[in-house]
């Protein structure tokens, strides 16, 4: 793991002494370099997990996440280039500081072996996502989606500190390599169900689920557009890794506990997909999106089959990708008309033409368009919630209209129709731009070639 | 971005030393350096800062569109914003206001007339459209709980009186209002003298009389409806002056080959009143309705900023005229019945309440230039005397002057009648004389009042309104001037239409301006038509695309002949 975490720790001296002009080539060239050296761990050697030691592990769930998270870097840079050009050089080393930092904890959290160790990193991410939120965000309510953020899922996550002390003094030990083999079922009781509750809640707002997303659209929205990519892609594929490990020591109290949560889930994904419908605000419609795919994750996590697991895995990478790049292509529209509202920027699609090409990809991923890996996972979830209860797929169904329909709208009324007046003169699409767009979609049109990495460790 | 912070931290404090220097490196002389540190000063007890400084007075930080000026058409423009946007709450508003007790805004200092009787068929599709909306005004502004709004709306008509030489052009533009749909008619000389007995017809040809939908009202009222409803529609009004526009410039190069250079806004800093505080409004739009001042808008966002001759030199024409309002007593006056009169010399009146109180003007010669000062010889009506809808009456400036009214202080007898007496620059009152000679040399500041501030002038009154009033009704021989005001015009220097419509060059500000005198009457309907040209990118009701800033460059006079 050493491989994967000093070069990225190098990273920082890299920005901070690299010269004025070399600042972004320097830190996305060499992030992106890294970024390849985590294919490396696709070579797994057996169906359990590739140790690196007793600290660092990686299975087929926390590959596919890991490398994620490592291509994000530079794409998250690319981004930020336009907003940051303005300010003072300190300033961006600081941004760029912030983002390495980020994925240097992400990647820890990808790959601990230890749930403590796993805890804590996971509460150090959200220190510089909060301050890349709330110092650089664009407009005031960005501290009041600062204070959102934080709140929650501190509040989440406190519970299961104390949960995990307790397993530890039970147990004996909380590395995940020996708690496979040491579980013992927990018995039905209600410390247990609290227990269960201290565990999962952390997750929970994460994800996030629907009674606790209120910071999620806050959060998305005021955050900077690096800020928005990684919340999106991967900080909530936090909240759904943790519970895909946590579920190990959590059994059979899942099985009534469960209920409750997937009851909420299915209900609240068709809330949040009506919500987009009646959007006006571009990334606020992204922003419900996502906590209506995660919505299906959490309830895939929850009907614990072999099946679900594989498309919540499936489902959080295709997600990942896609949210990510509907986020940029919100960017690149916000930085010409420095609006969001949707109805100002119309009919994109005249003026901009290759920009509108990713538009469409992008919505059609959004929507599941088979073959993508987006259909493959939501194909996975829809099977196994139909085979644990019928009824389910009425709503299945119902949500997977209602997520065409806004995917649909959001690019009708950016791309078509005729276009307003004051676009007349935007800037045309930048390389970097299309650069951006095209690293976001080609692994994911290739994934849908060989989907099977990214099925995780049940496939 | 960081100064925005910065702001949001240091408060008030903005001219202390920021928040990056480093005071004083030594530690031996404690006292004295300690307490002069800004940081340290505020946390003592006592101190003014607060680290979420309380910005409720500062306008937002962002808003999707920014409405400079909030007059009659500023909030019109917002209102039908807010009302064609697809989705609720789908635009930000933001409407700009420099004086919220709207002292010297044109709105409330008018006449308020609304008539249909234009020679350019968009201008009478204007004033038809804002006579329903004003007339089914408890429909468009309803507010829940709110009691419904009051126009006083006084559907007398306007009576436009023409000579020998204009009465062909008024046949031909009443033909063409008839088409359009107002509903006026044609009265012969003899017809005028039997409807309105105390009319003297003599120099009448013609006359057109507003039979519907003509009238005036009362425009603080509307004002107050439309700020109502806006405020329940969501949008934020802020009191504060725009200085200064940040923008950011692109050279592209046009299809003929030739280089352009686009601007586009990008912030609008309102700063706010008697402080140096200003916020910076980052903001995709600006609509400039700031009436009499939208030349210094336009100036500010760099519209006209170029070598004369070329689109980016040519500026926005509007600038400020000052007009006076007189409000008169005479016992012996026209009726209820009587419309608001206009008289082909450019003098006109109309009643005002119940008790035989008039309220009359007459616009200033305009001389400034040769062509427009000139009388055409085939007898068009002439646009010397401009713009004349100035209407509106309700708020009443008492003048210091000494030769004020207060009545008592005018002769009891009646003033000999005046008949035509020469003007200065052998401009005669009476219309009649065909005198196609270019106006020679006066220079208009003598006509022109002078618009720095809104003084009245009693001997305006004395010299020019009176006599041709008098000469016009009888009655009004013996008169005693009540009081008087002034309020200025967004006079369009070019061809006193409005200017509507996106700029060419500076791409994200739009106008809504320059209507010279007509603006009240026509502003739900341009309103309107410039929502529709922000939402959907061209005009979808009414095609106002005469009214477009091109003509400026292009030179094409859309020239409005029936100026009250």
């Amino acid at each position: 793991m050493l491989k994967y975490i000093i070069p990225t720790m190098m990273l920082m001296p890299l920005t901070w002494l690299s010269k004025n002009n070399m600042i972004w080539i320097n830190s996305t060239l060499h992030s992106l370099l890294i970024s390849l050296t985590s294919l490396l761990l696709m070579n797994q050697f057996n169906d359990n997990s590739l140790n690196f030691s007793l600290v660092f592990f990686s299975d087929s769930l926390s590959t596919p996440l890991l490398i994620l998270t490592m291509w994000l870097l530079p794409l998250m840079l690319m981004a930020s280039q336009h907003h940051l050009s303005k300010e003072n050089l300190t300033r961006k080393k600081l941004f760029i500081s912030m983002l390495i930092l980020l994925q240097l904890f992400l990647i820890m959290t990808f790959t601990a072996a230890e749930l403590i160790f796993f805890y804590i990193l996971f509460e150090a991410t959200l220190v510089p996502t909060l301050i890349i939120i709330t110092r650089w965000g664009n407009q005031t309510e960005r501290l009041n989606a600062g204070l959102y953020f934080l709140f929650y899922t501190l509040t989440g996550s406190l519970p299961l500190l104390v949960a995990l002390m307790h397993v530890q003094n039970t147990v004996g030990s909380l590395n995940f390599l020996i708690l496979q083999y040491w579980v013992q079922p927990m018995p039905n009781s209600w410390s247990n169900i609290f227990m269960w509750l201290a565990c999962m809640m952390a997750f929970m707002v994460k994800m996030p689920l629907y009674g606790l997303h209120l910071w999620l659209p806050k959060a998305h929205v005021e955050a900077p557009i690096a800020g928005s990519m990684v919340l999106a892609a991967i900080l909530l594929k936090l909240g759904g890794y943790g519970m895909l490990r946590i579920t190990l020591i959590l059994n059979p109290v899942t099985d009534f506990m469960a209920y409750p949560f997937i009851m909420l889930s299915l209900w609240g994904m068709i809330v949040t997909s009506s919500i987009c419908l009646r959007q006006t605000d571009l990334k606020s419609l992204i922003a419900y999106s996502s906590v209506s795919h995660m919505a299906l994750v959490i309830v895939a996590i929850l009907i614990q089959t072999p099946w679900s697991y594989m498309g919540a895995t499936a489902l959080m990478i295709a997600h990942g990708l896609t949210s990510s790049m509907l986020f940029c292509l919100a960017n690149s529209n916000y930085e010409r008309i420095h609006s969001r509202t949707m109805i100002l920027a119309r009919g994109l699609q005249t003026l901009l033409p290759l920009m509108a090409t990713w538009w469409l990809l992008a919505s059609l991923t959004n929507l599941a368009l088979p073959p993508t890996i987006n259909l493959i996972g939501e194909l996975f979830v829809v099977m196994s919630t139909f085979s644990w209860s019928n009824i389910t797929i009425i709503l299945m169904g119902l949500n997977m209209v209602i997520t065409a329909l806004y995917s649909l709208y959001m690019l009708i009324t950016t791309q078509r129709g005729k276009h307003t007046h004051h676009i007349n003169s935007i800037s045309p699409s930048f390389t970097r731009e299309n650069a951006l767009m095209s690293l976001h979609i080609l692994p994911l049109l290739l994934l849908s070639l060989n989907p099977k990495i990214i099925l995780g460790p049940l496939y | 971005m960081f100064r925005r912070a910065l702001r949001l931290r240091l408060g008030p404090c903005l001219s202390g030393p920021g928040l990056g220097t480093y005071r004083g490196g030594s530690t031996v002389d404690w006292d004295g350096k300690v307490s002069k540190i800004k940081k340290i000063q505020s946390i003592f007890p006592g101190g003014a800062w607060s680290p979420l400084y309380d910005t409720s007075h500062l306008p937002p930080e962002r808003s999707d569109v920014v409405i400079v000026g909030g007059g009659v058409l500023g909030l019109s423009v917002a209102y039908w914003l807010k009302r064609l946007e697809k989705q609720q709450g789908a635009i930000r508003v933001l409407v700009v206001e420099r004086d919220h007790t709207y002292a010297q805004a044109s709105t409330v200092l008018s006449v308020g007339g609304i008539r249909q009787q234009f020679s350019l068929p968009e201008n009478v599709q204007l004033s038809l459209f804002s006579a329903e909306f004003l007339r089914n005004i408890n429909e468009y502004l309803a507010v829940v709980d709110d009691p419904p709004l009051d126009l006083q709306f006084n559907p007398s008509g306007y009576l436009l009186l023409a000579s020998e030489e204009g009465a062909a052009i008024m046949e031909r533009n009443v033909k063409m209002q008839r088409q359009e749909g107002a509903k006026v008619c044609l009265m012969s000389p003899e017809q005028l003298q039997k409807k309105f007995p105390w009319i003297n017809t003599e120099g009448v040809a013609l006359a057109s009389y507003g039979l519907e939908n003509e009238g005036w009202f009362d425009p603080w009222c509307l004002l107050q409806g439309l700020r109502r409803k806006l405020q329940s529609m969501g949008v934020l009004f802020c009191q504060g002056e725009v200085t200064r526009f940040i923008s950011s410039s692109s050279h592209m190069e046009s299809a003929s080959g030739e280089q352009v250079t686009l601007k586009r806004i990008h912030e609008v800093h309102v700063k706010m009143d008697h402080s140096q505080e200003f916020q910076p409004v980052e903001c995709a739009i600006v609509v400039n309705a700031a009436g009499a001042w939208s030349g210094q808008i336009a100036e500010l966002a760099g519209v006209g900023n170029g070598p004369p001759g070329t689109m980016q030199g040519t500026k926005l024409p509007v600038e400020p005229r000052k007009r006076y309002v007189y409000l008169w007593h005479c016992p012996q006056g026209p009726g209820l019945e009587a419309p608001l009169v206009a008289d082909p010399s450019g003098a006109y009146f109309r009643r005002e309440g119940l008790g035989n109180n008039y309220l009359g003007s007459c616009s200033p010669t305009e001389v400034s230039s040769v062509g427009s000062g000139c009388r055409r010889r085939d007898g068009e009506r002439v646009s010397l005397r401009s713009q004349a809808s100035w209407e509106g009456p309700t708020r009443v400036l008492m003048s210091q002057s000494p030769l004020a009214l207060n009545w008592g202080l005018f002769p009891p007898s009646p003033c000999p009648p005046r008949g035509p007496t020469k003007e200065m620059g052998d401009v005669w009152i009476c219309p009649c004389v065909l005198d196609i000679s270019p106006i020679p040399t006066s220079p208009y500041q003598e006509e022109e009042p002078d618009p720095g501030n809104l003084e009245v002038d009693y001997d305006f009154f004395q010299e020019k309104v009176w006599p041709r009033l008098a000469q016009r009704v009888p009655a009004f021989e013996t008169l005693k001037v009540r009081s008087a005001w002034a309020g200025y015009y967004d006079y369009n220097t070019f061809d006193q239409n409005g200017v509507v419509g996106p700029h060419p060059l500076v791409i994200n500000m739009y106008f809504a301006t320059g209507f010279s005198g007509h603006g009240l009457q026509q502003a739900p309907a341009v309103g309107r038509a410039v929502a529709e040209m922000v939402l959907e990118g061209h005009f979808q009701t009414i095609n106002l695309s005469p009214f477009l800033f091109g003509r400026f460059y292009f030179g094409e006079k859309t020239q409005e002949h029936c100026i009250l």
